[in-house]
């Protein structure tokens, strides 16, 4: 079903409570790139919008005419029943706020204080009632003791909340998100949440995470090919898969092979030594095969060089072959060991490698047997094509040409990126551009692959892509990451990070039926669970009146 | 062996003064660097890595001091006349007591010495320069003592130009001492909201303080960079692939800035701005703060006067 006109409101909003009304809004940008075509849409007082679609569908483009930050083509748009223009360019400034997905963007000022001050003074308030008025949104997204502290000192999460209050202390009529639950944990997802359920006006949130939107938003508006194809309830939306498929939003993959793991286990959590057994055809467990770890850590520290302390006695076993998920809040200390497991962080404490003690050669020599995948993928891929990216890490390794040629042909395969070899990584999408960052570590041929946060910012089909590349990769892969699917489907094994400790060690199974650890480490992802099981529901009654 | 020529020059051959001279010029930084970097372990109880993070240039403007009460504009304001006048000072004399001015300002102000000796330690190669340099090229002047050093006997060093350069080098670190009392003990906005009211054009400081605060965002992105390149085996060498990589390194680092600063405009201009930054501090002048602004002046002109009045029968 193809819309070219809102019919969410077929009936009409009332005319007091409409906010935006657009006609045939079309925009190209200067390379000629038709971001929207002929879009139609009215959004009214109170709406809470999950805006989706595929990466470039135009999604950024329609929400930035919202607030005047692009000017208009062609088409009307019209606030208030105002034609937008520089005439009301102050008024929808004041009026509409938009939260970008790097909170660095937001926070240009000195301060958190000065940040969340900038709006308000702005918008002309007088000198205490700003300070009122960032006191207490400051209050309200936590962050009141992080006040006078510069930008660059406060987490990622706690950026996210210092930008949200930017907006947030202006009090604006429309609140627009941009990817707000890009990179954070479930408990800073979860905070963000009882953030946006506050919020009195109206919402519009570009999200990719169908669970976090179902939550929050009523309707859902689905762009394609910068043109709307679906203005319905977001019920309707998660319901139809046909519907979701047409557009890369199909998350129900995740509901695939999860074999009820989000219901708790039905046998009693246990815990082995060695995990890399399987159960015997009588359930029972096969002898457990004693096995040189490639990697081990024993009582190890490493302190940042400020004096925080990054990992504290970690005791970790990485034996070959064996997928390892590892789990934490924000700030855990996940990615500090992931640092000192490649070499870059030099702790304090027994480091082995098959055995051997570490020393400064093998020190220098981690990167050949450890590749790694970085969360954001703009800091590794530098290259300016996807050939060169690739044949890097073997050109390092002093390979012949043509083994070079061999592993790049090889890397690219495994990871679907065959005839990419002459693309510029920039331009590629989020999910392509993930791909590439895998097949530049694996052109190396490394014993282990480390992946800090690989599905986020991902579209659910560049997910399912992901996770079937990742099940083919036979080798040692430790997983740093917050997706439970991720975890439930290719990990047998979960560590968990806690204040930069492992506070539990023990399989998969167990680490899914364990909802206190889950709880008091805000890795809360039972609401997800819920929001899955409702949704299940949804498709199977869909089916069945479509049967 | 000394000589008095007839243009009553002295010349004087000796090695040893030489090694002397040379010692003291290497032992000088050396033992600079030494303390610096005994500070540095002493903060971190770090044996690890170095500490290469930007250091935040308002860190302790929470204290509280002579220089922290006092109001930013009226501490530029003056603090840099004062240095104007510590800039023209020519004696060695008067110039040794603007450092330990300079040191006690710093020790009244209750900073941290360690940001101080950075700041020295990274002028020191410029400085060092200074003192090689000008005493082998200074104007040869009647009445001065020459050294000449074994198997450099074409290029004398003058005494006088030895002391013109020590003079020099002393009253840059009088000021270098200066600026971390006069920056580090307000907020930065603070400090350039100071500045404009001593007419500093706005969009400078507009651009200093977006600097100041993207300098460390682009700092991570580097360091983020150069991580991802370190785990592919990149090591620099002094050859084409290295330098093809450096090339794509900060062509990429360039676009990513370009694409922030856009970002970042768009996000300012989301809340409102119109091309100034809303100031929230504001603090009038008080009369202790022209006082003590007086009082820099007068001890600027002071040792000013001392070297300009004539000297006693």
């Amino acid at each position: 079903m193809h819309l070219s006109s809102s019919d969410y409101h077929l009936n009409g909003p009332a005319v007091a409570d409409l906010l935006f009304a657009i006609e045939g809004l079309s925009f190209v940008y200067p390379d000629g790139n038709q971001a929207l075509t002929d879009i139609a849409l009215s959004i009214s007082k109170g709406d809470r919008i999950a805006l989706v679609g595929k990466n470039g569908s135009g999604k950024s483009t329609l929400v930035k005419h919202l607030n005047g930050l692009l000017p208009l083509q062609s088409g009307s748009l019209r606030y208030r029943e105002k034609k937008t223009g520089p005439s009301i360019q102050s008024v929808l400034r004041q009026e509409i706020g938009i939260l970008f997905q790097d909170p660095e963007n937001h926070l240009f000022c000195n301060t958190i204080f000065e940040n969340v001050a900038f709006g308000p003074m702005n918008q002309g308030r007088s000198r205490d009632e700003v300070e009122e008025l960032v006191r207490g949104c400051l209050e309200t997204v936590g962050l009141s003791h992080l006040m006078y502290k510069p930008a660059h000192l406060l987490s990622y999460g706690q950026k996210k909340r210092a930008a949200l209050a930017s907006i947030l202390v202006m009090k604006p009529e429309v609140l627009i998100l941009d990817e707000p639950t890009a990179n954070l944990d479930p408990k800073q997802e979860r905070i963000l949440k009882e953030l946006l359920a506050g919020f009195p006006g109206t919402l519009i949130i570009i999200d990719h995470d169908l669970l976090f939107l179902y939550d929050i938003c009523e309707r859902a508006v689905v762009l394609a090919d910068g043109r709307i194809h679906h203005d319905y309830s977001i019920r309707e939306l998660v319901s139809s898969q046909n519907s979701l498929k047409e557009h890369g939003l199909d998350f129900t993959f995740r509901f695939a092979c999860c074999g009820g793991q989000h219901k708790p286990a039905p046998t009693s959590p246990h815990q082995h030594y060695h995990f890399s057994h399987d159960h015997g055809k009588n359930g029972a467990h096969a002898p457990a095969v004693p096995e040189a770890p490639i990697l081990e850590l024993q009582h190890f520290n490493y302190q940042y060089p400020d004096g925080t302390i990054g990992i504290s006695d970690i005791n970790l076993i990485v034996y070959p072959g064996e997928t390892l998920a590892v789990v934490g809040e924000n700030g855990a200390g996940k990615s500090t060991l992931a640092a000192c497991l490649l070499g870059l962080n030099h702790g304090e404490g027994y480091f082995f490698s098959k055995g051997k003690k570490m020393d400064c050669r093998l020190h220098r020599a981690l990167w050949r047997q450890v590749g790694m995948v970085f969360q954001n993928t703009a800091d590794q891929l530098f290259c300016p094509s996807c050939w060169e990216e690739v044949a890097f890490g073997p050109q390092q390794m002093k390979l012949p040409a043509i083994e070079i040629k061999e592993r790049v042909a090889e890397a690219l395969h495994s990871v679907q990126l065959t005839g990419y070899e002459h693309r510029i990584p920039l331009h590629l999408s989020g999910g392509e551009r993930k791909r590439l960052a895998i097949a530049a570590a694996l052109s190396m041929h490394p014993e282990i692959l480390l992946l800090d946060e690989p599905t986020a910012s991902l579209d659910p089909k560049s997910q399912e892509l992901l996770l079937k590349i990742l099940e083919k990769l036979d080798m040692t892969k430790i997983i740093i990451t917050h997706d439970m699917f991720f975890i439930r489907n290719l990990s047998k094994r979960t560590i968990v990070m806690h204040q930069g400790r492992i506070i539990r060690d023990y399989p998969t199974p167990a680490f899914l039926a364990d909802k206190h650890i889950q709880a008091s480490n805000g890795l809360d992802y039972t609401y997800k669970n819920t929001c899955l099981e409702e949704i299940m529901d949804l498709q199977r009654n869909h089916t069945a009146a479509a049967g | 062996m000394t000589e008095i020529l007839p243009e009553s020059r002295i010349i004087i051959h000796l090695s040893v003064m030489a090694s002397i001279w040379l010692t003291s010029l290497v032992v000088l930084p050396v033992a600079l660097l030494t303390a610096i970097t005994f500070l540095r372990k002493k903060k971190t109880q770090q044996k690890g890595q170095p500490d290469w993070s930007i250091p935040t240039l308002d860190n302790h403007a929470d204290r509280n001091s002579f220089f922290h009460n006092w109001n930013p504009a009226a501490k530029v304001a003056s603090l840099l006349l004062y240095c104007f006048l510590i800039v023209s000072l020519k004696t060695f004399a008067c110039s040794v007591t603007a450092l330990v001015i300079s040191l006690f300002a710093v020790y009244f102000s209750k900073l941290p010495w360690l940001p101080s000796l950075q700041r020295l330690a990274a002028m020191s190669g410029f400085l060092i320069m200074f003192l090689l340099v000008i005493p082998f090229s200074s104007r040869e002047q009647p009445g001065e003592t020459l050294l000449i050093f074994p198997l450099l006997s074409r290029f004398p060093f003058h005494l006088n130009g030895f002391f013109l350069a020590l003079t020099i080098v002393i009253k840059a670190c009088a000021i270098a001492l200066l600026m971390e009392p006069m920056l580090g003990t307000s907020s930065l906005s603070a400090t350039l909201q100071g500045f404009t009211r001593i007419g500093v054009p706005v969009p400078i400081i507009q651009m200093i303080l977006l600097t100041h605060r993207y300098i460390f965002v682009f700092h991570q992105e580097m360091v983020r960079m150069q991580r991802s390149m370190k785990v592919r085996g990149y090591t620099a060498r002094t050859d084409v692939l290295t330098m093809k990589t450096m090339g794509n390194f900060f062509g990429m680092l360039f676009i990513s800035s370009y694409d922030r600063t856009q970002k970042v405009y768009e996000a300012m201009l989301c809340r409102g701005y119109k091309g100034i930054f809303p100031t929230f501090h504001t603090r009038e002048i008080s009369g202790k703060d022209l006082a003590k602004g007086g009082i820099w002046i007068m001890i600027g002109l002071v040792l000013l006067l001392i070297e300009r009045l004539p000297s006693a029968p």
